[in-house]
């Protein structure tokens, strides 16, 4: 960010709150899933038809009904909020007597059980995918990058060309040829066929970006290694990973959320549950027959979590590293 | 550029290839086999096993006859337009948050626009599944609570639709013709953040003396935006522009998620990704669905040309 002046960038004249203004009502519709996200995550599907919009207050009520035949029936709901402060009023005039209570056992946390038990296995699934898939495209695009960047080998013009005509090609076209290709090899319902597609497909992109970034590091730092004795991999090591510290964690993001969110090879190639990632197994959960939308909405709340990690932890790399990544790239 | 050496010190380093043979090899594997795959069996009638019979060019002479082709292409051209429409957002957004005064501000707004990114791009997906469900769905209960239902109502009857019913849920996705509409309300407000942050780099490096000396002209903030911002970030816009058609174009997950296999009721959501997937992996022609993907192919890299032809995005 720029750290000039900027009181020119917005008119003197002009006030700042109406950009405020138009920025949170943006912001606010855009997490606006997430919150129902959260919210319906504790309800069951009475409760959510009950009040659909706002977190439930802590209150239960007992509501007796009283037949004409003198039987009593005893049902409890959840309170509306319009309860929570004043005294229950009963759903219906058949209700004889409404009792609120204070009770917390209106947020189902049973929903987040549930829906960890449904998840968990897919998200470790979906971890070892992306974690592994991301390191080794890291590693091989970094060792790409640097025999690009560091010398201008024979035949490596036409290699760069053959690279990049890659990136012309649609991924879409190759998706039937790929799948009887992962038959043969017998790779189909393994994880290790995503990790090796993903790696594949990363490889252009990723050596595209680092052999920018490798060519532009001051080239005395590769003399001076060579001439202290380092072979190509120490000087790998020790110089490019340290000096491009920034753009591999930019990279390795991107490269992780692309992993995180591939579902379509996965829905072609996996069949066995157990290997499920996280894509198809929301899939499969997307298309049972009865909805309990709280235990979904906690389902993939916790499918969110992961990513959440992730984000807490490199915030800066997330903000600032995608515009500066994405314009050099 | 990378150190141009000399033969004797190119054949010294001869182990540098072996940097490269990885990458090499999975990429030939697994990108350039199934392409090249994929040419050689469109002109097969092929199931994916070992059978497969050579027949020429009947794939395409197939294909040209189409009809749920050529309907998908349509569709995915109308999708293409709304997505341009889809764009503006952003571009305001990064314009707003760019003229916001406080950088600590500025922070906070980016910050906020990264957390929906946390959500996997299919829970969104199916979390406005949910927002168009007919009876519990949060569209048609704000439509309800907001009376623009009743208004939706009066005009179909002023119109004539056959959509819009006093008292029926909104089906909007088990109507034939409220599919595109409900395409086109995907993602709302649409302000995808990649984007946002990407226009934002680009607004950054606009220098303080341009907007100094539109200041002292006396440029109000509309036109402001038109001859100072636009042109000065059309760069990255052309580039987004440049990836949302490819993408647009080839891109099938959406519709199969959203709408299942056959493109949803009536079929008004096939686009030809879809139409490939469902030949080869529901209908079991894979030779067809190859010839399918060529087809797919041959438009998008015309679109690549003309893209590197005329809309040149300068590095």
């Amino acid at each position: 960010m720029s750290t000039a002046p900027k009181d020119f960038v917005g008119s003197h004249k002009q006030k700042d709150w109406p950009k405020h203004l138009i920025i949170c009502a943006f912001i606010i519709i855009e997490l606006f899933p997430l919150y129902m996200m959260f919210q319906v995550s504790f309800k069951d599907n009475a409760s959510f038809l009950r009040n659909p919009w706002a977190p439930t207050p802590p209150f239960s009520v007992v509501e007796t009904r009283q037949a004409a035949d003198g039987t009593e029936t005893v049902k409890t709901r959840v309170a509306d909020w319009s309860e929570a402060f004043s005294s229950a009023k009963p759903s219906d005039p058949s209700v004889k007597t409404a009792e609120k209570s204070f009770d917390l056992s209106v947020y189902k946390v049973k929903n987040w059980n549930f829906g960890l038990k449904l998840i968990g296995p897919y998200i470790a699934n979906t971890v070892f995918v992306a974690v592994t898939g991301t390191f080794f495209t890291l590693t091989l695009a970094i060792f790409g990058a640097y025999f690009f960047a560091r010398y201008k080998m024979p035949f490596s013009n036409v290699l760069w060309s053959a690279f990049l005509v890659l990136m012309l090609m649609p991924g879409v076209a190759n998706i039937v040829p790929l799948f009887s290709l992962l038959k043969e090899l017998s790779l189909l319902n393994t994880l290790w066929a995503l990790v090796i597609v993903g790696v594949a497909g990363g490889q252009v992109f990723n050596i595209f970006v680092l052999r920018n970034f490798i060519e532009d590091l001051p080239k005395d730092l590769f003399e001076a290694a060579e001439m202290d004795g380092a072979s190509h991999i120490d000087q790998i090591r020790n110089v490019v990973i340290p000096m491009s510290g920034s753009i591999i964690g930019t990279l390795s993001i991107l490269c992780f959320l692309g992993q995180w969110n591939d579902f379509l090879l996965s829905l072609i190639i996996l069949r066995d549950k157990e290997l499920f990632t996280l894509g198809v197994g929301l899939i499969y959960l997307d298309g049972e027959y009865v909805k309990q939308w709280g235990q979904m909405m906690a389902a993939y709340f916790i499918a969110s979590i992961p990513l959440i990690v992730i984000f807490l932890f490199c915030m800066r790399l997330f903000v600032r590293g995608l515009s500066a990544g994405a314009v050099k790239g | 550029m990378a150190f141009p050496i000399s033969r004797q010190k190119a054949l010294r380093e001869w182990k540098l290839y072996f940097l490269i043979v990885p990458s090499l090899l999975l990429v030939v594997t697994f990108s350039y086999f199934p392409a090249a795959s994929a040419i050689y069996h469109s002109f097969f009638d092929w199931a994916g096993g070992e059978t497969k019979q050579l027949i020429g060019l009947d794939n395409f002479k197939r294909a040209f006859g189409d009809q749920v082709l050529w309907g998908s292409f349509k569709t995915v051209s109308i999708l293409i337009v709304f997505n341009l429409f889809k764009m503006i957002p952003s571009i305001i957004m990064a314009v707003l948050i760019h003229r916001v005064k406080s950088d600590r501000w500025q922070y906070l707004y980016r910050v906020m626009l990264v957390v929906p990114m946390i959500v996997p791009s299919l829970v969104t997906l199916f979390i406005w599944k949910f927002f168009f469900d007919p009876n519990m769905g949060v569209l048609n209960n704000i439509l309800d609570f907001t009376g623009i239902k009743t208004l939706l109502v009066s005009l179909d009857q002023v119109f004539g639709w056959g959509l819009f019913f006093e008292n029926a849920p909104i089906g909007w996705l088990s109507q034939p013709d409220l599919i595109l509409p409900s395409l086109f309300i995907w993602g709302f407000p649409w302000i995808g953040a990649v984007g946002v942050l990407i226009y934002l780099a680009g607004l950054q490096s606009i220098g303080q003396e341009i907007y100094e000396a539109a200041e002292l002209d006396g440029v109000g903030p509309f036109k402001k935006f038109i001859y100072i911002e636009l042109p000065l970030i059309l760069t990255q816009v052309r580039l987004s522009l440049v990836l949302l058609v490819i993408g647009t174009l080839q891109g099938y997950g959406l519709q199969l998620l959203l709408l299942g296999e056959s493109g949803g009721a009536g079929g008004r959501g096939m686009v030809p990704g879809l139409w490939m997937y469902n030949k080869a992996f529901v209908a079991g022609e894979f030779g067809y669905a190859c010839a399918v993907g060529m087809i797919l192919f041959v438009f998008i890299l015309l679109l690549t040309f003309l893209n590197n032809k005329y809309v040149r995005v300068d590095k």
